[in-house]
């Protein structure tokens, strides 16, 4: 069963792959009609130059699969980067000093202050979206209001549906920016790290999978507990990993409010928390502050804190040294992969004892990446000295 | 206070029907009173893990018996939100009481007033952008905000009871007014917010018991044990002023200063209330209307009987919110109306008299 919901994942992926291969269309030379995530036919009338990005996270995917400059065609974003990611950032700005410098903060696509006249003020041509607002895109009239102004939207999405949606979406980049090559080369990569999990987990049994509960921003905010992800996003990767997602056991939403009792009598095998350089917008989270700048001896002395918040601190997990935390942005780019494959390693060491994540992460950015791997991206809590 | 009532003829019928009317109401406070311990109780015994009645009032009665795991779950998850729960429909309760009192208006309560939307808005300026009122008090930031914005709100209103010849009409339109305004800018921060700051923004917005501790339980009773004496010890002339402004003034009552001390000790209740579990709607406003429902005007009666109305309000929302999923957080604010409406309804409809007079 669990078998079949990958495969079917993969289906899609795999035929645009076929259509992409045998069509080869020299796309920078005529009209570019292709269906976005939204499932939305978008029509461009020639290869678009001038692209904003709804998310500065999209750039985690752009330079994945661009050849060279990854900046060469976007003129605009939106700040989340720079502020809840600074270290990545600061790796892009190291790397294209002029373009970071050059890029225009459009805002929130969904506020006041995105306006149609900056739009088309910068010249843009394009404009990507984050499906997991298309709702609010189509309530606010953007949609309507920029393909008045001519100006087409693709969506694009990462994380709502991020292991169903990552290859389509790579595709459908890769295909806007003239990057057919790239996005197919790091496709095969995606499937091939997946897999390397998949295949292992797919053999176990659903009553032998351990329970996971899966903490999301743990340390965001200091006075509750917790926000988890239902059979999305994180809770997915659990399950992927072979892990049995103690939210999606509750209810079939993206994200779901879960009690600090609830946990305690469901008794997880493991917690994850997600953590990621949040100090910089946000001074007061005690999150591990994991990413490219991620400093090993700051992250053991945070997440030893977070393991001892009351309501953790006598959990079997935490006493068994199984509470973890892990780079939250995994769940906004396509190289999520990494995340699957060091969840399987935490719930399945024996069986993963060869696979080692920080190689795959490392190979990657010397394939794909315009800059070298750095920084801590997980880590667990030491067991209790009891 | 019902005019219809006979007026017995002789001395003695008089005091006889007074002792009636008093043992009455402290029976019906009294009932009211065990109907709370009731559902604490239940609020208690109930949750995802399985714990018996016996075994939570043993773990309560003597904690050395609990395993870690009961301690955990009874002592620093359970009871404080129960008590959490009780504390503040009683603070917002006793606060919408004194605010309908005061404004003689039927509709007046913290939530109509802005004095929660303020306190949104003040939560939210510290969620989105991160920025204190009052520096240097760390992680309590969130809370503090919501509770000076809340206090400035109530300032704003009290200097406009201030002006001469403010109506009290008036002055509700100027709580509306401000209700619409901090709405206005809790939206504009909204649109800026990332996705994390939104989930936190609308538990805020909706309120929500799960961030209760001993700590903040403590500092709602103490609040509620400095303001409910000086509500009650005015209680004769609140009781008067319902009768009227200018009857109350023949009675020797001095009503702008009696409106602005009752309305500075509303501002207290309300303020703290908001800031420790965000915006509650509808317990404010419908535990005195349930109240008078029942005990009529008299504040001696009415006041502590707002107060436990908004309580069992909130108790009673805390146990079913536990209910639709166990280990799943609803907010609360969301189901407090759907458990007090019924109810409200129903006392409507089998109430003859016409309740605000």
């Amino acid at each position: 069963m669990t078998f079949m919901t990958n495969v079917s994942g993969f289906v899609p992926a795999i035929a645009a792959t076929a259509t992409l291969l045998a069509a080869a269309p020299d796309a920078n030379a005529e009209a570019l009609t292709l269906t976005d995530i939204a499932g939305r036919e978008v029509t461009l009338t020639e290869a678009p130059n001038k692209i904003i990005l709804g998310e500065g996270r999209m750039m985690y995917s752009i330079a994945a699969i661009s050849e060279g400059n990854p900046f060469e065609k976007v003129v605009g974003w939106k700040d989340d980067l720079i502020l809840y990611d600074p270290d990545a950032f600061r790796k892009f700005e190291a790397a294209f000093p002029q373009d970071a410098e050059r890029m225009i903060n459009f805002g929130n696509p969904y506020a006041g202050d995105f306006s149609i006249e900056a739009v088309l003020e910068a010249d843009a041509d394009l404009v990507l979206l984050d499906v997991g607002n298309l709702f609010k895109a189509e309530e606010t009239g953007l949609i309507e209001k920029l393909g008045k102004a001519g100006v087409p939207v693709v969506f694009v999405d990462f994380r709502r549906n991020a292991t169903e949606n990552t290859v389509p979406s790579l595709l459908i980049l890769g295909r806007l920016l003239g990057e057919e090559q790239g996005a197919l080369e790091f496709v095969d990569f995606y499937i091939a790290e997946m897999r390397k999990v998949t295949n292992v987990v797919d053999q176990i049994p659903a009553e032998e999978r351990p329970l996971v509960v899966v903490e999301n921003a743990a340390g965001w905010q200091n006075d509750f507990c917790c926000w988890s992800f239902g059979p999305y996003n994180y809770g997915r990767f659990v399950e992927l990993a072979g892990g049995t997602n103690y939210a999606s056991k509750l209810a079939n939403a993206y994200s779901i409010d879960i009690s600090m009792e609830g946990i305690i009598e469901a008794d997880p095998d493991h917690i994850i928390g997600t953590g990621a350089n949040w100090a910089e917008a946000k001074p007061e989270v005690t999150s591990t502050l994991l990413g490219y700048e991620g400093d090993p001896a700051v992250n053991a002395e945070k997440i030893d804190a977070l393991a001892m918040r009351p309501g953790f601190r006598d959990l079997r997990a935490v006493q068994d040294g199984k509470y973890h935390s892990i780079y939250h942005q995994f769940y906004n780019s396509p190289y999520h992969f990494i995340a699957v494959q060091q969840i399987a390693k935490w719930l399945y060491p024996d069986d993963f004892a060869d696979l080692d994540p920080q190689d795959t992460f490392d190979r990657m950015h010397a394939k794909f990446m315009p800059y070298d791997n750095s920084g801590q991206f997980w880590l667990s809590a030491s067991a209790p000295a009891n | 206070m019902p005019t219809d009532t006979t007026p017995p003829l002789t001395a003695q019928g008089i005091v006889t029907a007074y002792r009636r009317r008093s043992g009455r109401r402290v029976a019906l406070v009294a009932l009211a009173a065990l109907a709370l311990f009731t559902t604490v109780v239940i609020d208690v015994i109930t949750g995802p893990a399985d714990l018996s009645f016996w075994r939570v009032a043993h773990v309560i009665v003597n904690p050395s018996v609990a395993t870690t795991k009961e301690e955990v779950i009874i002592w620093d998850l359970r009871l404080p939100v129960a008590l959490m729960a009780v504390v503040v429909g009683a603070m917002l309760g006793a606060a919408g009481a004194e605010m309908q009192t005061i404004l003689n208006n039927p509709l007046a309560d913290p939530f109509t007033l802005g004095l929660s939307s303020a306190a949104s808005f003040g939560a939210a300026l510290a969620i989105v952008s991160g920025l204190s009122v009052i520096p240097g008090v760390g992680g309590l930031f969130v809370t503090v905000n919501a509770f000076v914005v809340s206090m400035l709100a109530s300032l704003a209103l009290f200097a406009f009871t201030r002006l001469r010849g403010v109506t009290p009409e008036a002055m509700i339109l100027v709580g509306i007014a401000m209700l619409f305004t901090f709405n206005a800018l809790l939206a504009f921060l909204q649109y800026g917010a990332s996705e994390l700051q939104l989930a936190q923004l609308i538990f805020w917005q909706l309120g929500s018991l799960a961030r209760a501790t001993w700590e903040k339980v403590g500092i709602c009773m103490i609040v509620l044990a400095v303001v409910m004496p000086y509500f009650l010890s005015r209680s004769w002339a609140l009781t008067a002023l319902r009768m009227g402004e200018d009857k109350a003034a023949a009675l020797g009552v001095n009503v702008s200063l009696l409106r602005l001390m009752v309305l500075a000790g509303v501002s207290l209740l309300s303020a703290v209330a908001v800031s420790f579990v965000g915006a509650i709607a509808f317990v404010g406003l419908v535990g005195p209307h349930i109240a008078r429902m029942i005990v009529g005007e008299d504040q001696r009666g009415f006041l502590p009987l707002s107060a436990l109305a908004g309580a069992l309000i909130l108790s009673g929302t805390s146990i079913a919110s536990k209910a639709i999923t166990p280990g799943i957080v609803y907010p609360i604010g969301m189901i407090t109306s759907l458990i007090g409406i019924p109810f409200f309804v129903s006392l409507i409809l089998s109430q003859r008299k016409r309740h605000w007079q």
